[in-house]
C-alpha cells in the first residue's frame, strides 16, 4: 500500500504542532492522584470548527512542561466544552495537577479513529474498565445514554485498586439510575472498606460472576494490559466474536499524526490507525504493545 | 554529448554561490579521518574526495536535529503562542553521497502523509542537492544489496560523475539543479564512469522472507547482547526520523522544540503507567529492523534504508544494520543449502 503524497503549500499550511489555547472551566479531583479538567476553546472560531468522535484523543499541553496524550473523556454531543482526565505521574501531569479555573492549557486534536458508535447501534453494550481507564469508556457510555433508544442493554463493570481509587464515582451512580443499565463497581481484594457495597475482585473475576447479557452484544475493554489480556478470552467464552470485542490501546505518543515514529505496533501506527481496535485486529498484530 | 565541469571551475562556482549570499553546505574535514556535512564558509573547505562517507547525513538540512516548533509566553493566566517563522533561505548541499540524497524522497512519505509537516516541506523546497557519485566504498557500504548503487539518482537535483582527475560530468535531474549549473558547464564527448559499487552483502529477498516469519525469534537476543543501546545508529542515519517534542523555557516563557530521538532508548516507548511495550534491547533492535525493512515498505512502498552503512561506522560495538542483515540472510540461506530431498 502506497500512501499518496499530499501536496500542500507550506506557506499557507498550518503548523500542525501549534495547539489551540483552552480555558480551564473546572477541575474535579477524583482520587488522591487523578483529576479531570473541563476546557473551552479560547478562540470562538476554533470552538465552532471543532468536532470529534468518542474514543478519539487529544494532545494536551502544560506550557513549560510539555505535552501528553489523553482520551477526550466527555461525550461528543457536549458542544460547549471537552474534558480529559489524568493521573499525576510525571512532569506534564505534575504541571497539570496545579492547573486551576481560568488557567490556560493547550490542546491539539482530535486524533485517532474513535469508537464505531454507529456500528454498535441496536446492540447490547458491555463496558469493562480498570482504574484510570474509566475516562476512555466514560465518553462512550455517555454517548450511548444520550442516544438511549439506539442501544440495547448496557452493562458497566468498572474496577479500581481500592474504594479510594474509583474515578468518576459520581457518574457511576448516575448511570445506575438509567433503565436497562447495570453498573457493577469492584475493587481489588483488600481494597474494600467495611461499608463498601460493590464487588470485591478483579474485573475478569467479577465478569465471570456477573449476569451479563451477551447475545447480540459488543464489548469495550479498556485498562491495564493484564486486565485486557484476561478479560478478552472470557468475552469470547460468553459468545462474543472477535470483531465485536473492542479495546483502546495506550501508547506513548508525541506528534499524534504518524510522524514521530513512536507509537507503531508492528505495521500499525496507533495514533492514526488506532487507538481503537477489535480483538480480530489485535490478533493480527505482533506482540508489541 | 554530455555536460562537464572542471573541478577548479566547480570550486569557483561554489565560491560564487557563497559570494551571492547563498547557504551552501558540503563535506568538510573537521578532524583526522572525520568528515561532516557542514555549512561552508569558503569553497576551499569543501572536500570532494579522499574519504568514503561523512559521519553525519544530509537529513539535518531538511529535518534539523533541534527545531523550534513555536514559542509560548506566559501573560498572567493566559498564554500567548508565537508560531515559528518558516525557513526562507535557499540552501545548496554539494557533494552529497547518493545514499544521503536517496533518503530524502524516502523521508517525504512520512512527513507528507495525512497532515503535511510544514517546515520539512518548506526546507525540501528550498534545498538543492548536488550529489557526487561514489568511486570508493568500504566494507560498511551496502547500497547494492538494496537495489541502490553508487550513482543512485533519487533525491538529487544534480549528479556529478567523475570523468577524470580534472573533470566531472554534470547530469542535471531537475530544473532546480539545471538552473545552478546551466551556464557553467562545457560540452564533453566523454561521460563519467564509475564502478558497479560495493559487492552485494546480503540477499534482500531472504531478508523479506525472514521478517515475514520471525518477529518472535531468538536471533534478536543475540544482537542485543552486543548492543549498548546508545542510539548512535539513528543519529548518523539518513532515514531515521523519529523525534521527541519537549519544552525549553523558564517562568516567562519558552519554546516547544522537537529533537531527534531513537527507538533504541528504553524511554522511547515507556508509558506513564510504567508499562513498556519494548523493555528489552532485543525488542528495540527488532523494531528498528522491522520499521526499516517491513513496516515502512508496506506503508509507503520504500525501504527506510539506503545502505549507506553509517550505522555501522558510528557503532561502538561494530553492529548497525549490515551485520544484522548479513546474519539474517545467512540464517535464511541455511535450510536451502541442504541438498533437495525431493525424489
Amino acid at each position: 500500500m502506497t500512501a499518496p503524497p499530499v501536496s500542500a503549500d507550506p506557506a499557507t499550511a498550518p503548523n500542525l504542532y501549534l495547539p489551540d489555547l483552552m480555558e480551564v472551566l473546572e477541575v474535579q479531583q477524583h482520587t488522591a492522584d487523578t483529576k479531570s479538567v473541563r476546557l473551552r476553546f479560547r478562540n470562538e472560531i476554533a470552538a465552532k470548527r471543532f468536532s470529534f468522535r468518542v474514543g478519539q484523543f487529544g494532545i494536551f499541553s502544560a506550557f513549560g512542561s510539555g505535552e501528553a496524550t489523553f482520551n477526550i473523556c466527555s461525550s461528543s454531543t457536549w458542544k460547549d466544552y471537552i474534558e480529559f482526565c489524568f493521573r499525576r505521574t510525571g512532569m506534564v501531569t505534575d504541571a497539570l495537577w496545579e492547573v486551576d479555573k481560568d488557567d490556560t492549557i493547550g490542546f491539539r486534536g482530535p486524533y485517532g479513529n474513535g469508537y464505531p458508535m454507529e456500528k454498535w447501534r441496536r446492540k447490547h453494550l458491555i463496558f469493562l474498565g480498570g482504574g484510570i481507564a474509566m475516562p476512555p469508556i466514560r465518553c462512550a457510555i455517555w454517548y450511548a445514554l444520550e442516544h438511549r433508544d439506539e442501544y440495547g442493554e448496557i452493562t458497566i463493570i468498572y474496577g479500581a485498586r481500592s474504594t479510594k481509587d474509583l474515578v468518576f464515582a459520581d457518574d457511576l451512580a448516575r448511570w445506575a439510575q438509567y433503565d436497562g443499565v447495570q453498573v457493577i463497581r469492584c475493587v481489588d481484594p483488600g481494597g474494600e472498606t467495611p461499608d463498601w457495597d460493590g464487588e470485591v475482585g478483579f474485573v475478569p473475576e467479577v465478569l465471570k460472576r456477573a449476569d451479563v447479557r451477551s447475545d447480540n452484544s459488543v464489548a469495550l475493554v479498556v485498562g491495564p494490559p493484564i486486565m485486557i489480556k484476561l478479560t478478552m478470552p472470557l468475552l469470547t467464552r460468553m459468545g462474543l466474536v472477535d470483531r465485536d470485542i473492542y479495546t483502546s490501546l495506550e501508547s506513548r505518543m508525541k506528534c499524534g499524526v504518524g510522524k514521530c515514529g513512536r507509537c507503531n505496533c508492528g505495521p500499525v501506527y496507533l495514533c492514526k490507525e488506532g487507538p481503537v481496535f477489535t480483538l480480530e485486529q489485535l490478533k493480527a498484530l505482533p506482540n508489541d504493545y | 554529448m554530455s555536460h562537464a565541469i572542471r573541478k577548479e571551475a566547480l570550486r569557483a562556482l561554489v565560491g560564487s554561490w557563497l559570494a551571492e549570499g547563498k547557504r551552501v553546505a558540503g563535506p568538510v574535514a573537521v578532524g583526522p579521518g572525520r568528515v561532516l556535512y557542514q555549512p561552508l564558509v569558503s569553497p576551499e573547505r569543501l572536500l570532494l574526495d579522499g574519504f568514503i562517507r561523512t559521519v553525519n547525513s544530509i537529513k539535518a538540512f531538511v529535518f534539523p536535529r533541534h527545531e523550534e516548533l513555536y514559542a509560548y509566553r506566559f501573560r498572567g493566566r493566559q498564554v500567548e503562542l508565537i508560531d515559528a517563522p518558516l525557513p526562507e533561505e535557499e540552501q545548496i548541499v554539494i557533494g552529497a553521497r547518493p545514499c544521503d540524497a536517496a533518503a530524502l524522497p524516502v523521508l517525504d512519505h512520512v512527513f507528507r502523509w495525512g497532515t503535511p509537516d510544514r517546515s520539512y516541506e518548506r526546507r525540501r523546497e528550498l534545498t538543492t542537492v548536488v550529489t557526487l557519485a561514489c568511486r570508493e566504498y568500504d566494507d560498511h557500504c551496502f547500497c547494492t544489496s538494496l537495489d541502490s548503487g553508487p550513482r543512485d539518482e533519487r533525491g538529487s537535483d544534480v549528479l556529478l560523475v567523475e570523468i577524470d582527475e580534472e573533470t566531472y560530468e554534470v547530469v542535471w535531474l531537475t530544473s532546480k539543479g539545471k538552473d545552478l549549473f546551466v551556464r557553467h558547464t562545457e560540452r564533453a564527448d566523454r561521460k563519467g564512469t564509475i564502478g558497479t559499487g560495493p559487492k552485494r552483502k546480503f540477499d534482500a529477498a531472504a531478508l523479506e522472507r525472514f521478517l515475514a516469519e520471525n518477529f518472535e525469534s531468538p536471533v534478536w537476543e543475540t544482537f542485543a547482547l552486543r548492543c549498548l543501546g546508545c542510539g548512535a545508529c539513528a543519529y548518523d542515519c539518513p532515514t531515521c526520523h523519529c523525534f521527541d517534542i519537549v519544552d525549553e523555557g523558564d517562568r516567562h516563557g519558552g519554546m516547544r522544540v522537537r529533537n531527534w530521538d531513537s527507538c533504541q532508548f528504553a524511554l522511547f516507548t515507556l508509558h506513564a503507567s510504567g508499562h513498556n511495550p519494548r523493555t528489552a534491547q532485543a525488542q528495540r533492535i527488532r523494531q528498528r529492523i522491522y520499521h526499516k525493512f517491513r513496516i515502512y515498505p508496506d506503508k509507503f512502498g520504500d525501504t527506510l534504508c539506503t545502505g549507506c552503512g553509517n550505522c555501522s561506522r558510528g557503532c561502538p560495538v561494530h553492529l548497525g544494520i549490515r551485520p544484522v542483515l548479513e546474519a539474517i540472510s545467512a540464517l535464511e540461506r541455511k535450510p536451502q543449502s541442504a541438498p533437495p530431498k525431493t525424489p
